[in-house]
């Protein structure tokens, strides 16, 4: 390319540039600037302005309501899916207590086998068991953990449990207690034995 | 890199994608060296206005950009010369561009070739514009390029169209004439 040692050329160059005289007049300069900024080309609105700027325009407005009122129809008169019942078998443990229930099992049932015959036949009373599980939300949770766990208790222990926990307030928990023990034990009169045992 | 330090080519685009002060600074560039070309080659000032003017305008309203390996400056000076080309046609002026110049039969033998001699140039305004306007057009067309548009030799070959030897030789002549005209300014 050029040599960048200064020539006699360049000198001569550099001696115009730095002694000429004349300027574009002051006119010119201003006309041209403003022209500039007149003329400034329009920025190029992004992606999210052209859609507001879309949004704000009255036919696309109305597309867009027409858009939302069918949309809004249809999920009206859609048939809703029927809502099947569920049902919530485990008991509301935590994950290591249940393993633990689930390990004990087999160890209750032998137990219960070996065990004298209870008052009421062995369906009766799991099935209290179970509804327990499903108000398990009900009753104290540790509780129903150990009571799972636990070998069959008499009628006095339960009613023992029942005034236990009327006695920490759990009052909702020891009427459904009572209630399951009322159903278990229809010809027993709990009221009696229950008064009996507050008086022990 | 801030917008005083950006290039030419980048202000041009920021101004097309709606950066007005980038126009500000690139117009502050160039202002100056683009008038006294113009002046300087068409020799009135009237003229030269209409062109300057006429070139910046263009270029506002323009979407185009430099082309190939043409720079902004080479691309601004090729318009402006277009333009004051496009005025002599359009009024039926001779376009003293096109004379072909004997370079060889107007030599004289330049012994001022010292660059110290330069500090015996003469200073004065009026008196570089009356040597200037001494030179051949084609001489003076390349001198104005290469000092007023600070373009280089290839630069200036390409815009002009003209070989690169033949360039220099005529920066080579304009060069010695102007020496020996400011010289013999300050002498008598």
């Amino acid at each position: 390319m050029t040599d960048a040692r200064p020539t006699p050329e360049d000198e001569m160059a550099k001696h115009f540039r730095e002694h000429a005289a004349v300027e574009p007049p002051a006119h010119l300069d201003s006309f041209i600037l403003a022209a500039a900024q007149r003329e400034v080309p329009v920025r190029r609105p992004n992606l999210w302005q052209r859609w507001m700027q879309a949004c704000q325009k009255p036919r696309w407005q109305v597309a867009f309501a027409s858009l939302i009122g069918v949309a809004l129809m249809l999920a009206l008169v859609r048939p809703s899916p029927e809502q099947t019942p569920i049902y919530d078998f485990t008991p509301k443990a935590s994950a290591p207590q249940a393993k633990k229930e689930y390990a004990e099992a087999p160890a209750a049932a032998a137990r219960s086998l070996a065990a004298p015959a209870p008052a009421a036949p062995m369906a009766d009373f799991a099935a209290p068991e179970q509804s327990e599980a499903f108000n398990a939300e009900l009753a104290e949770e540790p509780k129903v953990s150990k009571r799972a766990a636990a070998p069959v208790k008499s009628l006095d222990d339960q009613l023992r449990e029942v005034l236990r926990l009327q006695k920490t307030g759990h009052k909702q928990a020891a009427d459904k207690l009572l209630a399951d023990l009322h159903k278990r034990y229809p010809d027993e009169n709990l009221t009696v034995r229950l008064k009996n045992l507050q008086k022990n | 890199m801030s917008a005083a330090e950006s290039s030419d080519e980048s202000l041009l685009a920021r101004y097309r994608s709606g950066d007005g002060p980038a126009f500000e600074i690139l117009y502050a560039r160039h202002r100056q060296g683009l008038y006294r070309f113009l002046l300087g080659l068409s020799g009135k000032a009237e003229l030269a206005e209409e062109v300057y003017q006429d070139t910046w305008l263009s270029l506002i309203r323009s979407t185009s950009q430099p082309q190939g390996r043409a720079n902004f400056r080479t691309w601004l000076y090729q318009i402006a010369r277009n333009r004051l080309i496009d005025h002599w046609r359009k009024h039926g002026i001779h376009n003293p561009l096109h004379d072909s110049y004997d370079e060889q039969a107007h030599a004289v033998i330049d012994n001022a070739a010292d660059p110290e001699q330069l500090l015996s140039l003469s200073r004065d305004g009026q008196r570089l514009e009356t040597a200037l306007q001494n030179l051949p057009a084609d001489q003076r067309e390349v001198f104005l390029l290469r000092a007023h548009g600070e373009l280089d030799l290839p630069q200036i070959a390409t815009l002009t169209e003209t070989p690169l030897e033949t360039v220099k030789s005529r920066l080579r002549y304009a060069q010695q004439k102007l020496r020996r005209l400011l010289a013999e300014e300050v002498l008598t």
